[in-house]
C-alpha cells in the first residue's frame, strides 16, 4: 500500500463515521526504554493524521499508573503484561475489566545483582544457588509490581536455579527508576527491571547483569498498550486509531539502526527517561555489556515491531502470566485460561488496525521453549502451571507427584 | 454559594424572581434592562450562572448572549413566558444552556440551574475537543508544508522527507512540529 493511499484512507477515518469519539488522550508511561513507541507516536507527528492528540504523562510507579488508568485520569498506558491480568482478575485489589490493544515490545529487561555479590564471587545462577543454600545468605531482590512481568522473570529465573523465590529470598517492590539508588544504598541485593536501569547499574559500577530477560525466554511478551474494557466500549474508534498510531511508530523505530539511534536520543531526554544516553543507547541497539567483562551483540534485543510479530496480542502470551500466577499461589484456583485471555485481548480491533496498515497478523497462539527447557504453547495451561518442581500452589489438585 | 447574575427586562417581575433565588440560597447580583454592556458585567461579576428573565427574547438579547458565550463562557439560563420553538432553538444556538417557559418556583430553581451548569460543562468539553481538532489540523498543515519544502530542497520523496524530519527532531529531543517550523522559517529567510 502506497503512502498516499494510506493518507487518504486516514482522512476518511478522521472525517467519516470511524472518526475517534475522543480526540485528546492522556497517555501514561514509565521512565523505561520500552516506552519508546509511545513517546515517538506522541511527538513525531504519527497521531495527527488519525485525529488524535496524545498527551504523554510520566508516572512514578506502576501502582500509580494502574490507579490513574482505573480512575480515567489516564485514557491508555504502557502496562506490564501481567499487571493487566492481575487487575482484571482482582489480585491484590478490586477486579476491573481490562483490555489489551497491542503488544508494545519484546525483550530488553534484565536481572542485575549488586557489586557486593560480584566481589563475593556470586556471578551466575549456580553460584547464587550455592550462596543462598549453603552460605545461608538471606538476600533481598526487588521487582516492579507483584503481578508484573519483572516479578515473573525474577521468580522464573530463581526457580530455574533451584532457589524458591518466596521461601529462600525476600522480594520487595521498587519503582524501576529507583532501583540503582536502592542497590547503591545496599537496601537490595539485586533487581529485575526494564532498561535503562540495568545498564545504568553496570555503568555506575553498582552491579552487573546476571541474566537478560531474553535469556529466560527469547522474544518474551513484555509491555502492552493497555486500557480499561470500558474505554474500548465507549470509544472503539479511538482505540483503533490509537492502535494504528502506535503501530506506525513501532514500525518506524524498528525500520533501521539510524531510526533506533535517533529514538534513543529522544527518549533519554529529561522529559522522558531522564537517563544518560550512554546507558540508554547501547542496549537499545542490542549491544550488551554485563559488567563482568562480557560484551555481545544480542540476537534477541529489545524490539518494537519485527514486522508485526511483536505487536500481535497473542492469547498464549497472556495465558502464560496466569499460569505463573497459579504457580506462585496468586491465583488459588485454575482460571478459565483461554476465556479470560479472549476477554482481555482485543483481537478484532487489532486485526482491523494491522490490516489497514498492511501489517502481517500471526496466529493468536505461539510456541516457545524457556530457559529450563520447558515448552509453552498455551494448549494445556493448567497442566503446565502445576508441572514445576518449585511452586507455591495452594490447592494441590491436578499435580502429578 | 452559587453566584447568579440576574438580567431582567421586565421591571415588574424582578422582585418575584429575585426573592425566589435568594430563598433558594443563591447570591444574586441584579441588573435591570438589557441596554447594559452584558459581557463587561459578566467579566466584572464572574457569576456561576447568568440568568436572563425576558418577556420576549428578541434580537438584542441573543446578540448579548452570543457575545457572552464567546468571550467569557458562562452557563446562561433563559426564563420567559413566551412559548415559541423557533425562538427556543435560536436561543440554544446562541449559547443558552437552558430555556425555561414557565413561572418561577423557588424549589425548582436549584435543579434547573444544576442541569444548566452540567450541560454547559459538557458543551465546554466538546468545544475543547473541537479546538484540539483544529490545532491538530493546523499542526498537520505546517508539517505537510515543511515536508514539501524539504522534498524540493533535498530532491527526495515524501517518505524520505518525513524520515529526515523525524530523525532531526528526535536527535534534538524535539517534537516534529518544532523541526517543521524551523524548516519553514529557514525557507522564508533564504527564499526572500
Amino acid at each position: 500500500m502506497s503512502d498516499s493511499t494510506r493518507r487518504s484512507d486516514v482522512l476518511d477515518w478522521v472525517n467519516g463515521s470511524d472518526a475517534p469519539e475522543k480526540s485528546v488522550l492522556n497517555l501514561g508511561f514509565m521512565a523505561l526504554t520500552d516506552s519508546a513507541s509511545l513517546i515517538v507516536a506522541a511527538t513525531q507527528g504519527f497521531a495527527q493524521p488519525y485525529g488524535l492528540t496524545l498527551n504523554l504523562q510520566r508516572q512514578a510507579s506502576w501502582a500509580t499508573l494502574r490507579d490513574k488508568l482505573l480512575s480515567t485520569e489516564l485514557d491508555a498506558a504502557q502496562v506490564l503484561y501481567g499487571q493487566i491480568y492481575g487487575t482484571h482478575l482482582g489480585i491484590g485489589g478490586p477486579a476491573t475489566d481490562m483490555a489489551i490493544l497491542m503488544g508494545l515490545n519484546q525483550n530488553g529487561q534484565a536481572i542485575n545483582l549488586s557489586a557486593q555479590l560480584m566481589q563475593a564471587g556470586v556471578t551466575n545462577g549456580e553460584a547464587l544457588h550455592q550462596h543462598v543454600h549453603h552460605d545461608g545468605a538471606k538476600l533481598t531482590f526487588a521487582q516492579t509490581f507483584p503481578t508484573g512481568t519483572h516479578a515473573m522473570w525474577l521468580y522464573y529465573w530463581l526457580a530455574s536455579n533451584g532457589i524458591h523465590p518466596l521461601e529462600d529470598v525476600r522480594t520487595v517492590v521498587v519503582p524501576p527508576a529507583q532501583m540503582v539508588e536502592h542497590l547503591q544504598a545496599q537496601r537490595i541485593d539485586g533487581f529485575c527491571a526494564g532498561g535503562p536501569w540495568g545498564a545504568l547499574a553496570v555503568d555506575q559500577n553498582q552491579g552487573f547483569t546476571v541474566a537478560t530477560s531474553q535469556s529466560i525466554w527469547a522474544d518474551h511478551p513484555e509491555k502492552v498498550l493497555g486500557v480499561t474494557r470500558e474505554f474500548v466500549e465507549l470509544y472503539p474508534n479511538t482505540a483503533r486509531a490509537l492502535t494504528m498510531t502506535v503501530l506506525e511508530a513501532s514500525r518506524f523505530i524498528d525500520e533501521n539502526p539510524e531510526n533506533k539511534r535517533s529514538t534513543a536520543k529522544l527518549i533519554s531526554s529529561s522529559e522522558y527517561l531522564n537517563a544518560p544516553l550512554s546507558s540508554v543507547e547501547p542496549r537499545f541497539l542490542g549491544h550488551y555489556q554485563d559488567g563482568l567483562g562480557n560484551a555481545w551483540a544480542d540476537p534477541h534485543p529489545l524490539h518494537f515491531h519485527a514486522g508485526g510479530a511483536v505487536n500481535m496480542p497473542y492469547l498464549s502470551d497472556g495465558m502464560w502470566f496466569m499460569s505463573q500466577f497459579r504457580r506462585w499461589g496468586l491465583l488459588r484456583e485454575a482460571p478459565d485460561y483461554l476465556a479470560v485471555a479472549q476477554q482481555i485481548h482485543q483481537l478484532e480491533l487489532y486485526r482491523q488496525a494491522a490490516t489497514a496498515l498492511d501489517i502481517k497478523i500471526p496466529a493468536p497462539m505461539r510456541s516457545s521453549t524457556l530457559m529450563d527447557g520447558k515448552c509453552w504453547d498455551g494448549l494445556n495451561p493448567e497442566r503446565y502451571a502445576t508441572s514445576f518442581d518449585l511452586h507455591a500452589l495452594s490447592t494441590r489438585s491436578g499435580i502429578a507427584n | 454559594m452559587m453566584r447568579v447574575l440576574l438580567i431582567d427586562d421586565t421591571p415588574k417581575k424582578v422582585g418575584r424572581l429575585k426573592a425566589a433565588l435568594i430563598e433558594a440560597g443563591f447570591e444574586v447580583i441584579e441588573e435591570s434592562g438589557l441596554t447594559i454592556d452584558l459581557p463587561a458585567r459578566v467579566e466584572a461579576v464572574r457569576p456561576d450562572v447568568v440568568l436572563i428573565d425576558s418577556d420576549s427574547p428578541g434580537r438584542d438579547v441573543m446578540e448579548q448572549v452570543v457575545l457572552v458565550s464567546r468571550d467569557q463562557p458562562r452557563p446562561i439560563v433563559m426564563f420567559t413566558d413566551e412559548h415559541n420553538p423557533a425562538v427556543m432553538r435560536q436561543a440554544i444556538q446562541s449559547g443558552v444552556s437552558a430555556y425555561i417557559v414557565e413561572g418561577i418556583h423557588a424549589q425548582r430553581l436549584q435543579p434547573i440551574l444544576d442541569v444548566a451548569m452540567a450541560r454547559f460543562e459538557s458543551d465546554q468539553a466538546l468545544r475543547a475537543q473541537l479546538h484540539a481538532r483544529d490545532a491538530q489540523l493546523a499542526e498537520r498543515k505546517r508539517i505537510e508544508l515543511a515536508k514539501g519544502l524539504l522534498m524540493k530542497m533535498k530532491s527526495c520523496d515524501e517518505e524520505a522527507a518525513y524520515t529526515l524530519m523525524r530523525r532531526q527532531a528526535m536527535s534534538r529531543q524535539q517534537k516534529l512540529i518544532q523541526v517543521a517550523e524551523q524548516i519553514i522559517a529557514m525557507n522564508d529567510l533564504l527564499g526572500s
